[in-house]
C-alpha cells in the first residue's frame, strides 16, 4: 500500500483571506483478504468499490493556507445522489492536521447501504476565525453488494401527501346470447303448442263433450275457470304482484277448483264408467 | 364608567374570540419573570393577537397545568431555564398530558443553557432527540454571521426559501433575498415519525458539538448530528392536532435579534426577518394558522334528495362532498387545497376500492368554506364500507372523516326483469308453452269424445 | 286395541267413543309433551337458550318489525363486520315465518303476546303436533290402534327430541322435526295409495321442511332411497310412480323457491339420489310398459341395451358434469358423515363443533333409554310383514342409526323412528299379552275344545295367554315403561333444560345460586359502549352478542366465512404486535373472551383455543403454528411451562391479566386446568381491561387507539409506568431521516 502525495484543493479559493485545504488525501480499501486498492482523490474518474467485509480508509492532512493545522471539522460526506440524504463522518485529527477515518459498510446508514447508484463522497474542512471552510469533492463509493447475505430491507416511513388514486374494477355484466338466436329458440319453443295440438287432433282429440258437460251443470264451467284464473294468477304474479296479494287469490280458486273439481270429475268418471271416454 | 368596562370586557373578548381556535391562555414558563423584558416585542405581538399571557417560573408554587381535571393554559411557551428539571408541576408526563388534551407546546432551547431534564425526556417521547449531556451548539463554519459571530461561527444566517418537501405548504418559508439569524443554536435530529416536520433545517455543512468538551477538534465518536439531519426547528403535530414546536435558538426571539442586520462571509448586511418567523411560528404553533375545519359532509343517491342515507346498494351513483374551511389568524377563510395535491375520498373495506380526488366546486367570494366533491359509483361488492376523507398534510390539522354506510346486495326485485334479459326468451316462451298445452290438456282431457278408431275397438 | 281393552273395562267400545278417547289421549300426550319441555322456563325465566337460537329470535324480531318483504331482503350489517351477511338469502326462515304468522294471527285476534314468549314457546307447541305425527306415521304401519298412541307418547317424551325442542330452545329442529314425521306420514300414505294428492300434500309439506332446515337433504336422500330399495326388490308399481314423481317434482320445485337453497336441487351431489331415482324410474315405468307391449326374449335384450346404456350415460353425464363445475361435489360435511377424522383434518371449523364429535355409546341409552332394544324388536316385526311401507322404516332405521352414530347432532333424526319401531314393538307385545284376555281366560278355563285356533299354543300354565306370563309380561312392561318416563323426566329436567346462557350452581346448602356473567357482560356492553362499537369474540358468542348486547360482531354462529374466522383466530393466537393492526383494520372496539379459570368453567375460551389455532393455520401456515402451543414433549400448558408462544398470545394474556392479583402472590390458580400461574402476570399494551364480570367468565377489553404523540404502544406503556426511556442498542443500520 502506497500514499501517492500530492493533492491541490479545488480552485475558488482564491481570495485574499486564507482557506482550508488538505493534502496527502487518499483512500484506501482494505479487503477481507488484505488486498488492498488506494486511490488518490484527483483520479475521481475511478468509482471505490466498497464490498461486503471491505473497509475503507481516508486519510488527509488538513492545511491552514499552507501550514499543516488541526481544524475544529473535518468531515468525510457520503451523499446519496437521488434524495440527498447525507451522512457525515468525522475525520480522527491529530495536532499536525492529519486525519483519517475508517469505515465500512456496517456504518453506512440504511439508505445509503441500499443505494443503487455510487455514493458522492466529499471533503468538508473548516474551523473557527476567519480562515474559510472548504468543501471538495473527492471520491465515488459504489456499495458492492454480495448476494448471498441477506440484505437489510428498506421500507420508506410514512409521510403524510398524496396517495395514488385507486379505481374499483367492476366485475363484467352478465352477458346474453345474440337476440336472434334466443328468438329463434323461443320461436321454436313456441311452435312446439300448435305441433301439439296437430298431433293431439290427428289422434282423434275433441271437444265434443264440452256442450254435454257444461249444460250438466255449473261445476264443470267453474272448474275449467278455476283453472284458467289459476294460471292468469300466476301470470300477475310474474307481472307484478307480490305474493301476497296472489296468496288469497289463489286459496280461493284453489277452493273453488276442488269443491267444483270433485264434481265435475266425478262426471267425467261417470261417462267413463259409461264409455264415452 | 361602569359601561365603559364591560364595554372594554366586551372588546377584549371579542379580541379574544378572534385569536387562536382552542383559546388563548398562554404559558409562559421562564427562569425570572423579568426576563420577559428582552422578549417584548414577541409578547407584545402575542397580546396584541388577544393572547392572555402568564408569566411563571418553573419553582412557582401555583404554577398548574390541570385544575380538576382541564387544562388551565391551552398553550405554553418554555424559554430556557437554567434548573436541571422543571419540578413536580411540569414532568414530562404532565406536559404529556397536556398535549393529549390538545394544549399546544412551544419549546425554545438555547446553547448557553441546558435544556431541562424533563424537556429532553419529553421531548424524546415525541420522537425528537437533544444532544448528549443536554449541551450542543451548532456551529457553520460557511453560514455564519460575520458581524456578531465572525470568531465563534454560532450565529447561523439561514435562508428558508423552500420548505422541505415540494409538496408541503410554505409558511414558513421566507423570500430569497431574506434571513434568518439563530445566535447558539442548539441542534436535534427527529425519529422516523410521521408527525414531525422539521421547520429548519441547519446547512449541509453545519454540525453540532459540545462546546465545553470539544474546543480542539470534533470528536469522532461523538458527533451527534451535522448536515440536514440536524434540525433547528421542527413541528410536531399530535393525532388530535395539538401542536408542539421545538425551536433551537431561544435568542432569536428576543428583541435584539428581531431588527439587528446581519452578512454572510462576502455578503451585505440585511436585516433579519426573525420577527415575522417568530409571528408565523407561534401563531403555528398555538393554532392561529393551519386549522382546518368540516363545516358538513354529504352524500346521497344521484337523483335523490335525501342526505347522509346509512344504506346504499351496490353499483349506486353516489354524490359525496365535503366543505373544509381554514382558520387563518382571525377569521375561518374557504380552504383551498394545493390544486395537485386536493383532498381524497377513500371508498374502503378493509383496504380502499376507491380512492378519487375531490374537486373543488365553484364558489362566490363570500363564501367562508369550500366544498370539495365528487361523483362515484359503489364497489359491486356488498358490506359495510366507509366514506372516509383522510386529509393529513404537513401544517395543517387533520382531517379524518369517515362516514360508514351499508352497501347492500341487490334486492330480489331490482334485477331485470326476466324480459328484458334476451337470453331468458326461450325459457319464458316454455313456460307459455307449457301453460297453454296444459289448459288445453285439461280442456281434452275432460271433455273429448273418444276417437273413432277407439270406441270401435271398445265395442 | 289396548284402548278398546281398557274401554272394555267400561263397557263395549263404540266406534265413536273409541275415537273421543283416542284425541283424549292425543291431546293428554300433547299436554304431557308441552309441560315436559317447560322445565327451564319455570326453573329460569322465559328466555331464550343458547346460541342459534339467540340469531332466529333476533330474526324474527327482525321479521315482524319490517315484515316478510325486508326481511327477504334483509342485508344486515351488524354481523361479519365489515363484509356484512346476506341473511334474507342465507337462513332458512321456515322458523322465523312461523313465528311471525302465529304473532300475527294472534295479534288479529286481539291476544297482545309478546314475540319473544313465542318464540321461547314454539318449540313445545310443535312436539305436541309432533307427537300426533308420529301417531299417524305409526297408524299407517301396523293395524294395532294403539301403537300410534304409544308412539305419539314415546315421541312426546323421548330425550333425543326433548334435547332440541325445550322451552326456549328456538332453533330449526324445534318446527323441523315436526315437519320431517309428517312428510314421511304423507309419502306413506302417498304411496299406499298411489295419490298425487297426498304426493302433493307430501311435497308442500317437503317445501316447509325445506324452508326450516338444512336437514331437509335427509328426507331428500331418504326417499329415493326407499323408492330404490323397493325398485331392486321387485316391487315397482305405478303407485310408486305416481306417488314418487309427484313428490319430486314439486317439491324440488317448492324447495328451489328458498332462497338459499335456490338452485342447488339441481347442482349438488347431494341431490342427485332424488334426480337419479326420479330418472329411473321413469326408466323403469318405460320398460314396465315395453314388457306389456312385446315377447319376452325380446324384451331381456331390450332391457340389457336400455340398462347398460342408460346407466353408462347417465354416470357419464354426472362426472362430465361434476369435473366441469357445474354440480357441486359432495361437499366436506358430507365425508365427515362417513369418515369421522375426515372434519378434523380438513374442515377444523365443523370439527370444533361440539354437537358435529361423535356419539360415545351411552348417549343412545340416555337419550332412548328403553327404546333402543324395542327397536330391533320393532324392526323384525316389521320385518315379518314387509309391506311397502314397513321397509321405509326399515330403511330410515338402518340409516339414522349410522348417521346418529357417527354425529350426536343426527341422534335427533334418528329418534322419531326408533318412537315408531319402539311403539310397534310395545304395542304388539303388550297386544298379545292384554287384548284376548278376558274371552281367552274364560275360553281357557272352560277347556281346550272350544278353543279357538290361537288358544292352542296357550295351554300350558308358561304359555302366552296364561296368567302367570300375561302378569309377568305386563307388570315388566308397566315397570319398563314408567321408568322410561321417570328417566325422560330426569333427563330432561337435569341436561336438557339450562339455558346455556344462564347457569345453575348450587349452594353449600342446596339451594340454587345462578351464575348469570354472560347477561351481565352483555348487558354491560348494551349499556357503556357506543351502538356501533364492533366486538371481536370467537364465533361462539357471535349471536349472543348480536342478540343481547345488540353490538356488531366481526363472526358470529354462521360460520359462513371461514378466512375471516380465521383471521379472529389468528389475532387472538398472535402476539400484540401482531394482533393490533388486525383489530385496527377491522375496527374492532373491544374483544371479549371467556375464561372459566375462576370458577373452573370448562367451556371457555383458552380450552377452545386450539381449535383457533387450528382454523388459523388453515390459512396461515406460516404465521400460526399449532405445535409452537405445545411444550416440547407435547403438552398443553398454561402455567409456568407454558410455551412462549402461548404466552404471548393475546387470548393467554387477555385470560390472565390480572388474574394474579385475586390470590396471594405466588398462589393464583386456575380451576379448569388445575394448575397453578406463574406469579407474574402477562401485560397488556395495545389493549385495557374494560370490564371483567362478577364471577370472572366473561371478561371484555378495550382496543386502544392509536397513541396521540404517534409511540408504539410498548414504549407508551412504558412510559406510563413510568420506566425511562433505555438508550437501547438499536439492531440492524443507522437510518436516516427522509422528508
Amino acid at each position: 500500500m502506497r500514499f501517492l502525495p500530492s493533492f491541490a484543493l479545488l480552485a475558488g479559493a482564491a481570495s485574499a483571506a486564507s482557506s482550508w485545504s488538505f493534502s496527502d488525501g487518499a483512500v484506501e480499501v482494505t479487503s477481507k483478504g488484505s488486498v488492498s486498492t488506494s486511490y488518490i482523490f484527483a483520479d475521481v474518474q475511478e468509482t471505490v468499490q466498497l464490498g461486503q467485509a471491505d473497509r475503507l480508509k481516508v486519510s488527509l492532512t488538513a492545511k491552514d493556507g499552507s501550514k499543516a493545522k488541526r481544524p475544529h471539522q473535518a468531515f468525510l460526506m457520503l451523499k446519496e445522489k437521488q434524495t440527498g440524504l447525507e451522512a457525515p463522518y468525522a475525520l480522527t485529527l491529530k495536532e499536525s492536521g492529519k486525519g483519517t477515518v475508517e469505515l465500512t459498510q456496517k456504518d453506512l446508514p440504511i439508505q445509503l447501504l441500499t443505494s443503487t447508484d455510487p455514493l458522492e463522497a466529499s471533503l468538508v474542512i473548516g474551523s473557527f476565525g476567519s480562515t474559510k471552510g472548504a468543501v471538495s469533492h473527492a471520491f465515488n463509493v459504489a456499495i458492492l453488494v454480495d448476494p448471498n447475505v441477506p440484505q437489510p430491507q428498506y421500507e420508506a416511513p410514512l409521510r403524510y401527501g398524496k396517495k395514488p388514486e385507486i379505481h374499483h374494477i367492476f366485475r363484467d355484466d352478465p352477458k346474453s346470447p345474440p337476440k336472434i338466436i334466443s328468438l329463434v329458440f323461443a320461436l321454436a319453443v313456441v311452435a312446439t303448442v300448435p305441433l301439439v295440438l296437430l298431433g293431439w287432433a290427428a289422434m282423434g282429440a275433441n271437444l265434443d263433450h264440452a256442450a254435454k258437460a257444461v249444460s250438466g251443470s255449473a261445476s264443470h264451467i267453474l272448474f275449467f275457470g278455476s283453472i284458467v284464473a289459476m294460471e292468469g294468477v300466476y301470470f300477475l304474479y310474474y307481472s307484478g304482484w307480490k305474493l301476497f296479494t296472489v296468496l288469497p287469490f289463489m286459496s280461493i280458486i284453489g277452493l273453488v277448483a276442488f269443491l267444483s273439481g270433485s264434481k265435475a270429475l266425478g262426471e267425467v268418471q261417470r261417462r267413463r264408467l259409461a264409455g264415452e271416454r | 364608567m361602569r359601561s365603559l368596562l364591560s364595554l372594554a370586557v366586551l372588546a377584549a373578548a371579542s379580541v379574544v374570540s378572534a385569536v387562536s381556535v382552542t383559546g388563548n391562555r398562554l404559558l409562559v414558563v421562564l427562569d425570572d419573570v423579568a426576563e420577559k423584558e428582552s422578549y417584548s416585542k414577541l409578547f407584545g405581538s402575542l397580546a396584541d393577537r388577544g393572547f392572555d399571557i402568564t408569566y411563571d417560573t418553573p419553582r412557582s408554587e401555583d404554577l398548574q397545568l390541570f385544575h380538576l381535571g382541564e387544562r388551565t393554559y391551552d398553550h405554553i411557551v418554555f424559554l430556557p431555564t437554567k434548573v436541571k428539571a422543571l419540578g413536580p408541576k411540569l414532568t414530562p408526563q404532565i406536559l404529556l398530558d397536556f398535549v393529549n388534551a390538545a394544549g399546544n407546546i412551544m419549546v425554545a432551547l438555547s446553547a448557553t443553557t441546558p435544556a431541562s431534564t424533563s424537556t429532553v425526556a419529553f421531548l424524546a417521547e415525541l420522537g425528537i432527540s437533544l444532544p448528549q449531556e443536554r449541551t450542543g451548539l451548532v456551529v457553520d463554519h460557511f453560514n455564519y454571521d460575520t458581524v456578531s459571530a465572525s470568531e465563534k461561527h454560532d450565529t447561523l444566517v439561514l435562508h428558508n426559501s423552500k420548505p422541505v418537501r415540494y409538496d408541503m405548504w410554505d409558511v414558513f418559508s421566507l423570500r430569497d433575498d431574506e434571513f434568518l439569524a439563530l445566535p447558539h443554536t442548539v441542534g436535534h435530529t427527529l425519529g422516523a415519525g410521521e408527525l414531525l416536520t422539521p421547520i429548519l433545517r441547519a446547512p449541509s455543512t453545519a454540525y453540532s458539538y459540545n462546546p465545553k468538551e470539544q474546543t480542539e477538534a470534533v470528536d469522532p465518536d461523538d458527533l451527534f448530528a451535522a448536515g440536514q439531519q440536524l434540525a433547528l426547528a421542527s413541528a410536531f403535530q399530535a393525532r388530535n392536532s395539538a401542536r408542539v414546536t421545538v425551536l433551537g435558538s431561544a435568542e432569536m426571539l428576543q428583541d435584539k435579534w428581531f431588527d439587528t442586520k446581519v452578512a454572510v462571509e462576502g455578503g451585505s448586511k440585511v436585516s433579519t426577518k426573525n420577527a415575522e418567523f417568530a409571528k408565523t411560528l407561534t401563531g403555528w404553533t398555538f393554532q392561529e394558522l393551519g386549522v382546518l375545519r368540516v363545516e358538513e359532509i354529504e352524500h346521497r343517491l344521484k337523483d335523490s334528495n335525501e342526505t347522509n342515507p346509512e344504506i346504499y346498494r351496490i353499483k349506486n351513483e353516489v354524490h359525496y362532498q365535503i366543505s373544509l374551511s381554514e382558520y387563518r389568524w382571525d377569521a375561518w377563510v374557504p380552504f383551498n387545497a394545493n390544486p395537485n395535491d386536493p383532498p381524497q375520498l377513500e371508498v374502503s373495506m378493509l383496504s380502499p376500492f376507491h380512492r378519487l380526488n375531490l374537486a373543488p366546486e365553484e364558489h362566490s367570494a363570500t363564501d367562508r368554506t369550500r366544498t370539495y366533491s365528487t361523483d362515484l359509483i359503489l364497489p359491486d361488492q356488498h358490506g359495510i364500507f366507509n366514506l372516509r376523507v383522510n386529509y393529513k398534510r404537513p401544517f395543517y390539522t387533520y382531517v379524518d372523516e369517515k362516514c360508514t354506510v351499508s352497501v347492500r346486495h341487490m334486492a330480489h326485485d331490482e334485477w331485470p326483469r326476466s324480459f328484458v334479459i334476451s337470453g331468458a326468451w326461450p325459457w319464458i316462451s316454455g313456460i307459455g308453452a307449457t301453460v297453454s298445452g296444459f289448459v288445453m290438456f285439461c280442456a281434452i282431457w275432460v271433455y273429448s269424445k273418444p276417437a273413432a278408431p277407439l270406441v270401435k275397438k271398445t265395442q | 286395541m289396548a284402548v278398546a281393552q281398557q274401554n272394555a273395562l267400561l263397557g263395549p267400545p263404540s266406534q265413536s267413543s273409541r275415537t273421543l278417547l283416542r284425541v283424549v289421549i292425543l291431546l293428554f300426550i300433547a299436554g304431557a309433551a308441552i309441560a315436559s319441555r317447560l322445565f327451564s322456563v319455570i326453573r329460569f325465566e322465559s328466555i331464550i337458550h343458547e346460541f342459534d337460537p339467540w340469531f332466529n329470535f333476533r330474526a324474527t324480531k327482525y321479521l315482524v318489525a319490517n315484515g316478510f318483504y325486508k326481511f327477504w331482503d334483509w342485508f344486515d350489517d351488524r354481523t361479519w363486520h365489515p363484509l356484512g351477511r346476506v341473511t334474507g338469502g342465507t337462513l332458512y326462515p321456515g322458523l322465523m315465518v312461523t313465528s311471525g304468522v302465529i304473532y300475527h294471527i294472534l295479534q288479529a285476534l286481539t291476544i297482545p303476546i309478546d314475540i319473544r314468549n313465542i318464540c321461547v314457546l314454539l318449540a313445545p307447541a310443535f312436539s305436541g303436533l309432533t307427537a300426533f305425527a308420529a301417531y299417524l306415521l305409526t297408524n299407517e304401519m301396523t293395524t294395532s290402534p294403539s301403537a300410534g298412541l304409544l308412539a305419539a307418547a314415546f315421541m312426546g317424551i323421548a330425550p333425543g327430541y326433548i334435547s332440541r325442542s325445550v322451552a326456549g330452545s328456538y332453533d330449526n329442529e324445534a318446527i323441523a322435526i315436526f315437519l320431517l314425521v309428517f312428510t314421511f306420514y304423507l309419502w306413506i300414505k302417498a304411496l299406499k295409495l298411489g295419490s298425487m294428492l297426498w304426493g302433493a300434500l307430501c311435497a308442500l309439506f317437503y317445501g316447509y321442511m325445506v324452508a326450516s332446515w338444512g336437514g331437509y337433504a335427509f328426507i331428500t336422500c331418504i326417499l329415493p332411497l326407499h323408492a330404490f330399495v323397493l325398485i331392486c326388490m321387485g316391487r315397482y308399481s305405478r303407485r310408486l310412480y305416481v306417488s314418487y314423481t309427484t313428490w319430486y317434482a314439486l317439491g324440488t320445485l317448492a324447495s328451489m323457491q328458498i332462497p338459499f337453497v335456490g338452485f342447488l336441487p339441481v347442482k349438488t351431489s347431494e341431490h342427485m339420489p332424488a334426480l337419479g331415482i326420479f330418472g329411473f324410474l321413469q326408466l323403469v315405468g318405460f320398460i314396465d310398459y315395453v314388457r306389456s307391449a312385446i315377447s319376452g326374449r325380446q324384451f331381456q335384450a331390450f332391457l340389457i341395451t336400455v340398462l347398460v346404456a342408460t346407466f353408462g350415460i347417465g354416470l357419464a353425464g354426472l362426472v362430465a358434469l361434476t369435473s366441469l363445475g357445474y354440480i357441486a361435489p359432495w361437499g366436506g360435511r358430507f365425508y365427515s358423515l362417513w369418515d369421522t377424522g375426515y372434519a378434523k383434518v380438513h374442515i377444523p371449523i365443523i370439527a370444533s363443533v361440539s354437537e358435529h364429535q361423535p356419539t360415545a355409546w351411552p348417549a343412545f341409552f340416555f337419550d332412548l333409554n328403553i327404546l333402543v332394544w324395542l327397536l330391533p324388536a320393532g324392526i323384525w316385526l316389521l320385518y315379518k310383514e314387509l309391506r311397502d311401507e314397513h321397509v321405509f322404516v326399515i330403511t330410515y332405521a338402518l340409516c339414522g342409526s349410522y348417521f346418529a352414530g357417527v354425529m350426536v347432532r343426527l341422534m335427533l333424526t334418528l329418534t322419531p323412528i326408533v318412537c315408531v319401531a319402539a311403539a310397534i314393538a310395545a304395542s304388539k307385545l303388550l297386544d298379545t299379552y292384554l287384548v284376548k284376555s278376558p274371552s281367552q281366560t274364560s275360553t281357557s278355563e272352560a277347556g281346550e275344545k272350544k278353543a279357538p285356533k290361537s288358544a292352542d299354543k296357550t295351554a300350558s300354565p308358561l304359555g302366552v295367554s296364561s296368567m302367570v306370563s300375561k302378569l309377568t309380561i305386563v307388570g315388566a312392561m308397566i315397570v319398563y315403561l314408567l321408568m322410561f318416563v321417570s328417566h325422560c323426566t330426569w333427563v330432561t329436567s337435569n341436561a336438557y333444560s339450562s339455558p346455556s346462557v344462564v347457569l345453575a350452581s348450587r349452594m353449600p346448602d342446596g339451594s340454587q345460586h345462578i351464575i348469570d356473567d354472560y347477561r351481565e357482560a352483555y348487558q354491560w356492553l348494551r349499556q357503556n359502549t357506543k351502538e356501533d362499537a364492533k366486538i371481536m369474540s370467537w364465533w361462539d358468542y357471535g349471536y349472543q352478542i348480536g342478540g343481547m348486547a345488540d353490538r356488531p360482531t366481526l363472526v358470529d354462529n354462521n360460520t359462513w366465512n371461514n378466512t375471516h374466522i380465521a383471521t379472529v383466530g389468528k389475532a387472538m393466537s398472535s402476539r400484540e404486535e401482531v394482533s393490533y393492526p388486525i383489530m385496527r383494520q377491522h375496527e374492532v372496539d373491544y374483544v371479549l373472551i371467556v375464561f372459566g379459570g375462576l370458577l373452573g368453567y370448562s367451556g371457555d375460551d383458552i380450552n377452545k383455543f386450539l381449535w383457533m389455532v387450528r382454523i388459523a393455520e388453515g390459512i396461515w401456515p406460516e404465521e400460526v403454528k399449532e405445535r409452537d402451543f405445545f411444550t416440547a414433549r407435547g403438552e398443553y400448558r398454561v402455567d409456568d411451562g407454558a410455551t412462549d408462544t402461548m404466552k404471548n398470545s393475546l387470548m393467554y394474556k387477555m385470560s390472565y391479566h390480572n388474574y394474579q392479583s385475586m390470590f396471594p402472590p405466588g398462589k393464583a390458580a386456575d380451576r379448569v386446568r388445575g394448575v397453578q400461574l406463574p406469579s407474574e402476570g402477562p401485560v397488556l399494551n395495545t389493549i385495557e381491561e374494560a370490564y371483567t364480570t362478577e364471577n370472572w367468565i366473561i371478561r371484555i377489553y378495550k382496543v386502544k387507539d392509536l397513541d396521540n404523540v404517534g409511540r408504539d404502544h410498548f414504549s407508551a406503556a412504558a412510559f406510563d409506568r413510568g420506566q425511562k426511556k433505555k438508550a437501547t442498542k438499536k439492531r440492524g443500520p443507522r437510518v436516516l431521516r427522509v422528508d
